[in-house]
């Protein structure tokens, strides 16, 4: 039998942990707003015809491919043709099955090239690497197959350049992407990373790899994902920008300093997160040396990817990036309240660690309690209609105010009508969505704790909105 | 255990909510125990605060379209006469509403930087006659940023020399982009009266984007920027205070004269003991009786001078700095044997076939594998 004082003390803590949770997330989008207000005047300017450019820093291009073969030649034709001075592009072909490096050869005229391969970081065996003889800008490493991270670290060894920027074949760029990443590189010298906001491709025209014109999508999952990218992006992480504190840089589309992700060794293998394991480690390292270090979150949407469309396949996305979240927050615990561990160690790992790795537990474990206490009579109706009410109630502040940001900001969605949509799926995700979405991330957490792989299964793209480029399967999910 | 009756709850929430119903009173939904009701209105604040902003991201939208369409309609009416510009002025030009001069501004210095020659003195004589002066007079001490930088823009463009010491205050604000486009109006409006002062403010401002530095001085060109970067780079060298600007200094001098400063690069070279100086200085060297200074340094101990001394090798060594190369081939770190590989291609009277016959009778496999590639490349180029 549980005694009513547990119960009450049940009460509250779920009570508290929402109420907690929430005005966290608040508070990180009153700075939010702050960045963005200045971020948007800085480059109020950056339209005009003489821009200050040309003076960028190479940059080198890092393209994973695993099993691409019918969209990689039309992702690095795309690549290709970015709007920046100086760059190479390298596809890391990571053992494909598929016909991924003869679509690769065909289409860019590659031949086998001696290259002195600096081994920096320990990787799978390369192959070959070959050249194009139509750009000169490309070349393509084939290796044994090792996991993106090994693919990337393959890269990293080949590159020529300072800066690096990994890219999932899939992304979809625009053709300044790389400039407007780059800024927080030009603008101190000690940034050692920086990100974009990444938003969802599904419903938009895109061409010859290339973001055309902005939509919303017709299925009704991914529209509700266009809400959830907003929050995650514009305050989840532009709030931690200022206090130098971001954790996480999307691998979809994120650039690093080459020297620093060498020195901390690379990406890791051994994790599904490993964007984000990479940040906490970045930070970490440098934190521990003293060494001043930045690392950048820029609210520019720089990269588009397609959202799952079905239940099962958003449901496998969400138990990977909790199992990702878990790693990397484990591998990385020396940062937590480390003495030297600044904003990264005292406030947003332990924000992460409350929130986002244990929330799910809470979370679920609170709507279960609740719900049941009340059908059992346990808790009066007053009690749970309040508790009911303060849910939904911070559930729909978050998510209007992330519409909010967007609204001072970019106004992706110009149309009215779209907006009108984007309003009501605000609302409408707080019932049923979130607390779904919180389910699996408690099942990506059970699986974490059970060190069970699980069946994480396939991501399907359906590349719908890309004009002239069939449907293709492809079997690594970005994490936002 | 369940409870029986509401009195007996934990929370001692013993008021149910009421019956909803005609005349009930407000104060009979707010429950009695003070710590839930503090919850309550926690909730019932927050739910309020969603609906305020719904509303707010409503009526932003709707103001942003009347806005767009106010936009249009103005810049309908401004695009022609702008446009016309290029043969003559208009004569005869509308007011610029307030709620405008933002949108004006831009459109004008969007013109400005498009066209070149008559057009833009046209452009100019435009704005005299439409009043931009006044307009970004105020402009310029405005709180909101945005408004700030195109004030000082247009500054320049409009050569506004009464403006002067209103910049040139602005160069030393705390801001690196509204300082940076003070001092790029600055030099708009006269350069030979800014440019030797900039330069020490450039290699004192270190949160100056180099970048955006050299994409400034580059619209200067090198026949005004060389002497005074010389100048100020020797001064800087001078002194122990001011030596670690030196390298800043002496990257921009990609965009002068390098012959012109070679002297100057030589005296700062055999007088610094600074790698990063040093460094920086190799990059400049252009001048064959430097050579001497220059194979000494590839035996220095920092890489990244090694780097730069062999990189120099290769634009003005001579045939008999074959073997110094080769031995590069073999040094312990990457970026040097690369570098040399690619030096002694570059290497004056060095054909492939002599490079093939070095690399074929290369005792360190590493350094036969920097040279086969870089042979690779000469050959695919």
């Amino acid at each position: 039998m549980i005694s009513p004082e547990w119960i009450i003390a049940a009460q509250w803590f779920f009570l508290l942990y929402f109420i907690g949770l929430n005005s966290g997330y608040i508070l990180l989008n009153l700075l939010s707003y702050q960045s963005l207000k200045r971020y948007v005047e800085e480059h109020s300017l950056d339209d005009l015809p003489r821009s200050l450019s040309g003076f960028e820093p190479p940059v080198s291009l890092l393209v994973p491919a695993y099993n691409e073969e019918a969209t990689i030649a039309s992702s690095v034709r795309s690549m290709l043709q970015m709007n920046y001075p100086d760059y190479e592009v390298i596809v890391i072909n990571d053992g494909s099955k598929d016909g991924t490096m003869e679509a690769l050869r065909r289409e860019f005229a590659l031949v086998p090239f001696p290259e002195a391969y600096w081994k920096r970081i320990e990787t799978k065996p390369v192959r070959a690497i070959y050249r194009s003889t139509r750009h000169p800008s490309l070349r393509v490493i084939d290796k044994d197959n090792g996991g993106k991270a090994d693919a990337l670290n393959a890269g990293i060894n080949a590159s020529r350049y300072p800066l690096f920027c990994g890219v999932d074949a899939d992304s979809i760029l625009e053709r300044d992407s790389l400039k407007r990443v780059v800024e927080p590189f030009l603008e101190n010298p000690h940034t050692i990373a920086s990100g974009g906001t990444v938003r969802i491709a599904n419903g938009c025209v895109v061409d010859n790899g290339f973001l055309v014109s902005v939509g919303l999508p017709a299925n009704f999952l991914a529209l509700l994902q266009i809400v959830e990218y907003l929050r995650a992006f514009l305050f989840g992480r532009l709030g931690w920008s200022p206090l130098n504190a971001v954790l996480i840089i999307s691998g979809a589309f994120g650039l690093f300093r080459k020297d620093s992700v060498v020195a901390v060794g690379g990406y890791r293998h051994d994790t599904v997160g490993e964007d984000m394991e990479l940040v906490m480690r970045l930070h970490r390292w440098h934190r521990m040396r003293r060494i001043p270090y930045r690392i950048v979150f820029v609210p520019d949407p720089i990269c588009w990817t397609e959202a799952p469309e079905s239940l099962r396949v958003l449901k496998n996305q969400r138990v990977r990036w909790q199992r990702g979240l878990c790693e990397s927050l484990t591998l990385n615990l020396g940062l937590l309240f480390h003495p030297r561990g600044g904003a990264p160690g005292w406030l947003a790992f332990p924000f992460m660690a409350l929130f986002e790795w244990l929330g799910p537990l809470i979370e679920v474990v609170g709507y279960v309690f609740m719900i049941s206490a009340f059908a059992m009579g346990i808790v009066s109706a007053e009690a749970f209609f309040i508790f009911m009410l303060v849910a939904l109630g911070f559930g729909l502040i978050l998510s209007v105010s992330a519409l909010l940001l967007e609204e001072l900001s970019f106004h992706i969605y110009p149309k009215p009508r779209q907006l009108a949509v984007l309003l009501a799926v605000v609302i409408i995700e707080n019932f049923g969505y979130r607390q779904l979405n919180s389910l699996w991330r408690l099942w990506g957490l059970l699986l974490w704790m059970t060190r069970s792989k699980g069946k994480w299964g396939e991501m399907t793209r359906t590349a719908k909105w890309q004009t002239g480029t069939p449907a293709a399967p492809a079997n690594r999910p970005p994490a936002p | 255990m369940a409870y029986a009756t509401a009195s007996e709850l934990p929370l001692k929430l013993d008021r149910a909510l009421p019956a909803i119903s005609g005349g009930t009173p407000m104060s009979a939904y707010i429950p009695q125990d003070p710590a839930l009701a503090i919850v309550f209105w926690i909730a019932v604040a927050v739910i309020a605060g969603s609906v305020l902003m719904l509303a707010l991201v409503f009526l932003l939208r709707i103001n942003l379209i009347l806005k767009q369409r106010r936009e249009r309609r103005f810049i309908g009416q401004w695009q022609p006469l702008l446009a016309e510009c290029i043969y003559r002025t208009p004569e005869i030009l509308p007011a610029i509403p307030t709620a405008m001069q933002y949108a004006f501004l831009k459109l004008w210095i969007y013109h400005l930087e498009s066209m070149k020659g008559a057009a833009g003195r046209n452009l100019v004589q435009l704005a005299n006659a439409a009043g931009v002066h006044e307009i970004v007079r105020d402009m310029i001490h405005h709180t909101d940023l945005r408004k700030q930088l195109i004030a000082v823009v247009a500054l320049g463009y409009l050569g506004d020399k009464t403006r002067w010491h209103d910049l040139r205050m602005l160069v030393t604000d705390a801001s690196p982009m509204l300082s940076l486009a003070a001092a790029r109006a600055l030099l708009e409006i006269d350069a030979a009266a800014t440019l030797a002062w900039l330069i020490t403010v450039i290699a004192a401002r270190e949160d100056w984007p180099m970048a955006k530095v050299s994409a400034i001085l580059k619209e200067i060109g090198p026949d005004r920027l060389t002497l005074p970067l010389i100048a100020t780079a020797e001064s800087a060298a001078a002194s122990e205070d001011t030596v670690h600007q030196v390298p800043r200094l002496l990257r921009l001098m990609d965009l002068a004269h390098t012959e012109r400063a070679a002297p100057a690069v030589h005296r700062i070279l055999v007088r610094t003991s600074d790698a990063e100086v040093i460094a920086a200085a190799l990059r400049l060297l252009q001048d064959p009786r430097d050579l001497p200074l220059l194979r000494a340094f590839t035996g220095h101990e920092n890489w990244i001078v090694r780097i730069n001394a062999v990189r120099a090798l290769g634009r003005i060594g001579m045939p008999e700095d074959r073997k110094l190369l080769t031995d590069m081939l073999s040094d312990e770190h990457w970026w040097v044997r690369y570098h040399a590989a690619r030096a002694l291609i570059a290497l004056p009277f060095t054909t492939i076939q002599e490079l093939d016959m070095i690399r074929a009778i290369l005792p360190d496999p590493y350094a036969a594998d920097m040279l086969a590639e870089a042979i690779a490349e000469k050959r695919a180029s």
